[in-house]
């Protein structure tokens, strides 16, 4: 892969994940649209589509809300996106399974520890903001949008070196084991989508609702 | 005080896409709801050496979290608030009484509602073939409602200032928050199967059974250990399972 | 069992509650006890936006909900019980034997507290009612949402 597409990557993932959370919630975040444009930029839409979906429904057993902690699946999605289109000829479905939920981890963590260096920066502009001093308003704001912009480049950027060290490594799998990874990863999204999906619906007038949209998407799964 | 003519609400509206930009553990969305709504309190500068403009932005930027795509109502309610001369402790709690219902609404609206139905029919749209198109139309389709209800949102807040709750019975949004569970439901409930066959296609019988019972079986875990078990960390699990085997069973 | 949960969260009913907790409860009712939201009758008509209309809202003054939490805890349906400070449920919990658990959701910042969770923010004063009560035998444990890990007081207070 050359430098130049990897920084076309890193900068695709660094407005995924300012997106997220930041500016301007459009949900590029969403890996339903980061993984297929990860994928257009690698020219290989297809590995996108699919990975996109796999981590659009690992995306559905996560709600975000208030201060609750949870992963993210943007920049991991790009960074997947990448080690499943590395490990061309196999599926690399699995492979990019692995870097994607590690990449998410990080995300997540990388979020709290964002959340508290504002925190931070907010206690030491506490005198001027009491005295509705607008310009450090602003200030303490646009610092905010920098950190998340360089924390979202640093997850993408570390997530697309793991991309690089599973390609390599994933010479050393057997086809069978390749195949494994591939599958787990699906079976482990579809599972916490079902899971996070019937959390939510909850035992409430929705229940009928998901029954009926499974039971039609399972017979269009079948008719095709 | 009466207030003058509507200031003009574009500034703000564009602030309120960052709103969450500062977003922390101590004030959460406080620091970006005040940059928002600085921009409508710029004609209070004038009275008072503007103290009370002063005033009103330290206020701004106190303490808030809701839904960000509301948010534009507290912006535009408190706004219009200091313009009338309400008391610093009613706008206050005003502010505070408007966290926790904005948070549910937008909650229940958007997380749980139009995001998910959304993107539901977009994971269809992939599945069955439609590739970037549906994609896009994604894109497109979530974001005329997201712009939608931010500006919405402002100008309404703007609009009935301290009696917001009026703009809350707006029958549409009843309505649409009544039905966003219910569509949800159905889109990632016809997404769930959709998107396993199309993921399944590429492997073997034999790995299409053992992927359908790993499925149940991380089905069944995640239900059962809520709280304990997250579907990354099920994921993570059952790829280092899925590692050990395959090295093993060459 | 009729009350499912008793909560202190500062931002008393938003998404966590009813979302995050609401769903998955199935929950029928929800009681918010706090005497300045019983006395305002458009905080009211706030709070009662943010939740479906298929889940009833009952605004109780502190002394209101000591009278009629016994008739709570015999409702049939699901019911959470939500205050925005610790002084209210320690007093309702001093009165009462049917409090035995407490949920810390949110309590945020403001002067005095210093953070000892995420979404926990305490002062010396509170951290103190809190051991008091639970040396006294009740539960207490912070947890925003279900899918998050119990935080039982003795790890953060």
């Amino acid at each position: 892969m050359s430098l130049e597409v990897q920084l076309l990557l890193l900068a695709w993932g660094t407005l995924v994940g300012l997106d997220l959370v930041s500016v301007p919630q459009i949900m590029i975040a969403r890996p339903i649209v980061a993984g297929p444009i990860a994928g257009a930029l690698l020219g290989d839409v297809r590995t996108g589509l699919e990975v996109g979906v796999l981590f659009e429904l690992f995306q559905y057993d996560v709600l975000p809300m208030g201060a609750t902690r949870y992963p993210e699946y943007g920049p991991a999605t790009v960074a997947a996106v990448s080690a499943a289109h590395a490990a061309a000829g196999a599926p690399g479905i699995g492979l990019g399974a692995l870097v994607g939920l590690v990449t998410g981890m990080l995300g997540g963590a990388s979020l709290h520890v964002l959340r508290r260096l504002n925190a931070g920066a907010v206690r030491v502009a506490a005198g001027a903001l009491e005295a509705g001093d607008a310009r450090v308003l602003m200030h303490v704001h646009v610092m905010g949008i920098v950190r998340d912009g360089l924390r979202a480049a640093l997850v993408t950027a570390t997530g697309l070196a793991l991309a690089e060290v599973v390609r390599f490594v994933a010479g050393a799998l057997s086809v069978r084991g390749v195949t494994l990874l591939g599958v787990a990863a699906v079976a482990a999204a579809v599972a916490a989508a079902s899971a996070g999906t019937l959390r939510v619906v909850g035992r409430g007038p929705s229940l009928p609702w998901f029954i009926a949209g499974v039971l039609g998407g399972a017979l269009m799964a079948w008719v095709r | 005080m009466r207030p003058g003519p509507r200031p003009p609400l574009g500034r703000s509206l564009l602030r309120l896409f960052t709103v969450q930009g500062s977003w922390n553990y101590e004030r959460m969305q406080g620091i970006g709801v005040g940059v928002a709504e600085e921009p409508l309190l710029r004609d209070l500068q004038e009275a008072g050496d503007g103290v009370a403009y002063r005033a009103a932005v330290a206020r701004g930027a106190h303490f808030f979290n809701a839904h960000p795509y509301f948010c534009g109502l507290a912006v535009g309610a408190a706004a219009r608030a200091e313009h009338e001369g309400v008391p610093p402790e009613q706008v206050e709690r005003l502010r505070t009484a408007l966290c926790g219902p904005l948070g549910s609404l937008g909650d229940r609206l958007v997380w749980a509602g139009w995001l998910p139905f959304t993107s539901g029919l977009a994971v269809v749209g992939v599945a069955l073939g439609f590739g970037m198109s549906a994609v896009l139309g994604f894109l497109l389709v979530y974001n005329v409602g997201h712009v939608a209800l931010r500006w919405w949102a402002l100008q309404a807040g703007w609009t009935y200032g301290a009696r917001v709750a009026v703009a809350l019975h707006q029958p549409l949004l009843q309505r649409a928050t009544a039905w966003s569970g219910p569509a949800m439901a159905l889109a990632v409930g016809a997404a769930l199967p959709l998107a396993a066959r199309a993921l399944a296609t590429p492997f073997a019988g034999w790995a299409r059974s053992v992927l359908l019972a790993a499925a149940l079986v991380g089905f069944g875990l995640l239900w059962l250990s809520r709280g304990r078990l997250t579907g990354l960390r099920f994921g993570l699990a059952l790829l280092a399972l899925a590692a050990l085997v395959g090295w093993l069973w060459r | 069992m009729s009350i499912a949960l008793f909560r202190i969260d500062d931002r008393l009913i938003h998404g966590q509650v009813v979302v995050g907790w609401g769903q998955p409860l199935h929950v029928g009712f929800i009681v918010l006890v706090d005497d300045a939201v019983r006395a305002s009758p458009w905080e009211q008509d706030l709070y009662r936006m943010g939740v479906p209309s298929d889940v009833e809202v009952v605004f109780a003054s502190t002394e209101e909900a000591l009278e009629r939490l016994p008739e709570w805890e015999k409702d049939p349906r699901v019911g959470i019980l939500l205050a925005g400070d610790i002084g209210t449920l320690v007093a309702l919990s001093a009165n009462s034997h049917q409090v035995k658990r407490i949920n810390l959701g949110g309590i945020h910042h403001r002067p005095g507290r210093s953070q000892r969770l995420r979404y926990v923010y305490l002062s010396d004063a509170e951290v103190e009612e809190l051991r008091r009560l639970a040396a006294r035998g009740v539960e207490i444990t912070a947890q925003d949402v279900p899918t998050a890990r119990a935080v039982p007081l003795q790890e953060f207070a």
